[in-house]
């Protein structure tokens, strides 16, 4: 281990922190803005250029606010919480490439970790601890709200990360390889129809719609919904305790929307502009900037699904991943390790995806299945519960 | 009395190491006053120094040697607390610091994949289901046999003559045949000094193991877990729809 390789670290950490904490900032406007405009009201305009600087005037009033900590609480793990919470989120993204990782240049890598060969599980294993944060929040607080809160954000958590860790074993599968970067680098190489979105878009579905329940946001956010809980977790949270929990749920989406795009939509690729070989002047920045607009694309869409699905009440949350998502990520399994065997085409794979949906769409919405004297409902569709309930 | 005299390094650090988990045990805090546990929690660092001293050498390698030291008394100590804590909650959360120790060890052994695999399992779903089950089922002040240790030094004894056993066990099989110290070469147990296999930590190298030379014990275990599966399945109350 040489000095410029330190070096070259601790700059790839200050620009990646750095760059991570100005984005969550903004991104907070954005959604304000956005959840304003969905509501035809103006959100915050006021301070700077159309509230340009609005998150500067939030994260003084923040820092500057009296930090208080209740007296009932259990002070250790009242702190404890916040800062797993953060600390989490901040270490999943140790392994995300941000670039080409091949083409970054010397004073700066394009990924903090390079190399990492068991790049999804440390994901998975990182993002299994981040559930601490919110349990121990919502138990050290002493109130009822907030233990109702955790509790379903732990039983939440914990199912959820079934079908995340189902759904991205056919893309490992296809690539022979855990690590992120050579995920990225195989769909690059076959160009746009090699990305992992023509073969497995119902593990797409699978992996987003658990990755949003994973981060608690809405329509998954029960364990803080406010016309039940007041706040959930983070009632007795107020100042930068309470930022910290913020800071680290948007560091968790910002994780999960890199994730979306390096697994599924081929990260830095995009055709013609940014090919595996294209290598004219200033290629490098023009494959950061396609993998940016990809993930911020991701984020948007996240804001507006907020803005636009209801929350789910809990049996359906519950239901959706036992009954729904992790069985078809169960026979999504099957179908790429059969096709693997037999050497079959990938469009196969395709077909595969789409009977495979139908065909749990057909059994969750035609009647109820009997088991004993109780019907039990197989809904895994947003369409389904509609109907069931 | 020859063979103890030979081993008193190992008998004393033992004794030290039981003392220190004496000390940190919880006691009847009604009666005649509250010891504290301070001796314990000072005790801690000198127990762990001498048994870094009596049983391990230094590799040569200044990195490895700090994450280990750190890596296996992070496992120690949350070990150590997890029995010694009256709080079931922080005892939860000692054992998730005990096994991220643990998983650290792995990592310096080049077993990454199988450190990962074991943060999700234990500290990721079972303490995490330990801790829910704690916080549903201890709402009030817990009852005053739960608050003390039952049976105290018995169980401190054991633990130790249990854990000289192991040490002189791992020392006959792989220290050095003539030992000043009764001091193990963990030169030899580190799995990446050995020639190996390549890829044997990696996710390729456990699949092809598990899935040739362990193919039995592999079928056997995924037979049982489907048992226990159906058998869970089977105990678990029918409940009316939407009463979750």
């Amino acid at each position: 281990m040489t000095w410029t390789f330190f070096l070259t670290t601790i700059i790839t950490i200050g620009v990646a922190f750095g760059g991570l904490m100005g984005t969550i900032a903004y991104l907070i406007l954005v959604e304000r803005r956005l959840a304003a405009f969905i509501q035809d009201r103006y959100g915050p305009n006021r301070v700077g250029w159309a509230g340009l600087l609005q998150p500067i005037a939030d994260g003084a009033k923040f820092l500057l606010k009296e930090d208080v900590i209740p007296g009932h609480v259990n002070k250790v793990l009242y702190i404890l919480g916040p800062s797993i919470a953060v600390f989490t989120a901040m270490a999943g993204f140790a392994i995300i490439p941000f670039g080409p990782v091949d083409q970054a240049p010397s004073w700066m890598r394009f990924v903090i970790a390079p190399n990492v060969d068991i790049g999804m599980v440390y994901i998975f294993c990182i993002g299994s601890l981040g559930v601490y944060g919110v349990i121990l929040g919502g138990w050290a607080s002493n109130n009822k709200y907030s233990s109702l809160g955790s509790m379903r954000a732990s039983a939440q958590v914990v199912s959820y990360e079934i079908p995340l860790g189902m759904s991205i074993i056919g893309v490992v599968l296809l690539t022979g390889s855990l690590n992120l970067n050579t995920i990225l680098e195989h769909q690059a190489s076959q160009g746009f129809i090699g990305w992992n979105i023509w073969t497995q878009p119902l593990a797409l579905l699978i992996f987003f719609v658990s990755a949003l329940a994973e981060t608690n946001r809405l329509p998954f956010d029960l364990s803080e919904c406010e016309q039940e809980l007041v706040g959930g977790f983070h009632t007795e949270y107020s100042s930068m305790k309470f930022a910290l929990y913020f800071l680290g749920e948007y560091a968790h989406i910002i994780t999960v929307c890199f994730l979306t795009i390096i697994l599924f939509f081929g990260g830095w690729h995009f055709p013609f502009i940014a090919e595996a070989d294209s290598a004219y002047l200033g290629a490098t920045l023009v494959k950061v900037l396609v993998l940016l607009t990809k993930v911020l694309m991701v984020i948007l869409l996240i804001m507006f699904i907020r803005w636009t699905i209801p929350r789910f009440r809990f049996d359906q949350l519950m239901n959706l991943a036992w009954l729904g998502l992790i069985p078809m990520a169960a026979v999504n399994i099957l179908v790429v390790m059969t096709a693997k065997q037999f050497d079959w085409p990938l469009w196969t794979l395709t077909v595969g995806s789409f009977a495979i949906f139908i065909a749990a769409g057909l059994i969750g919405t035609s009647g109820k299945f009997v088991v004993g004297e109780q019907s039990v409902d197989f809904g895994e569709s947003p369409e389904g519960h509609v109907h069931a309930h | 009395m020859n063979w103890v005299s030979e081993n008193a390094s190992l008998i004393g650090t033992l004794v030290l190491l039981g003392a220190t988990i004496l000390m940190l045990f919880p006691t009847v805090s009604n009666s005649s006053g509250k010891r504290s546990k301070l001796l314990g929690y000072l005790l801690i660092p000198v127990s762990l120094a001498a048994l870094g001293w009596v049983f391990l050498q230094p590799t040569g390698d200044m990195v490895r040697d700090i994450l280990f030291y750190v890596a296996g008394g992070t496992a120690v100590i949350g070990g150590l607390l997890m029995t010694t804590e009256r709080n079931p909650v922080y005892a939860a959360l000692w054992f998730a610091v005990a096994t991220l120790g643990v998983c650290g060890l792995f990592v310096i052994n080049s077993a990454p994949f199988l450190a990962a695999v074991t943060i999700i399992v234990y500290a990721g779903a079972i303490v995490v289901t330990f801790v829910f089950v704690i916080m549903l089922a201890q709402q009030e002040k817990s009852a005053g046999y739960d608050r003390i240790p039952q049976q105290p030094l018995l169980a401190t004894i054991l633990g130790c003559l249990l854990v000289g056993t192991m040490l002189v066990g791992i020392h006959k099989t792989f220290g050095p045949a003539e030992p000043a110290l009764l001091a193990v070469d963990r030169s030899n147990l580190h799995v990446s000094s050995r020639p190996v296999e390549g890829d044997l930590g990696s996710p390729r190298g456990i699949g092809r193991t598990l899935f040739t030379d362990y193919l039995f014990a592999v079928e056997l275990a995924g037979t049982i877990l489907l048992v226990a599966t159906i058998g869970a399945i089977a105990i678990a109350p029918r409940r009316p729809q939407g009463s979750l």
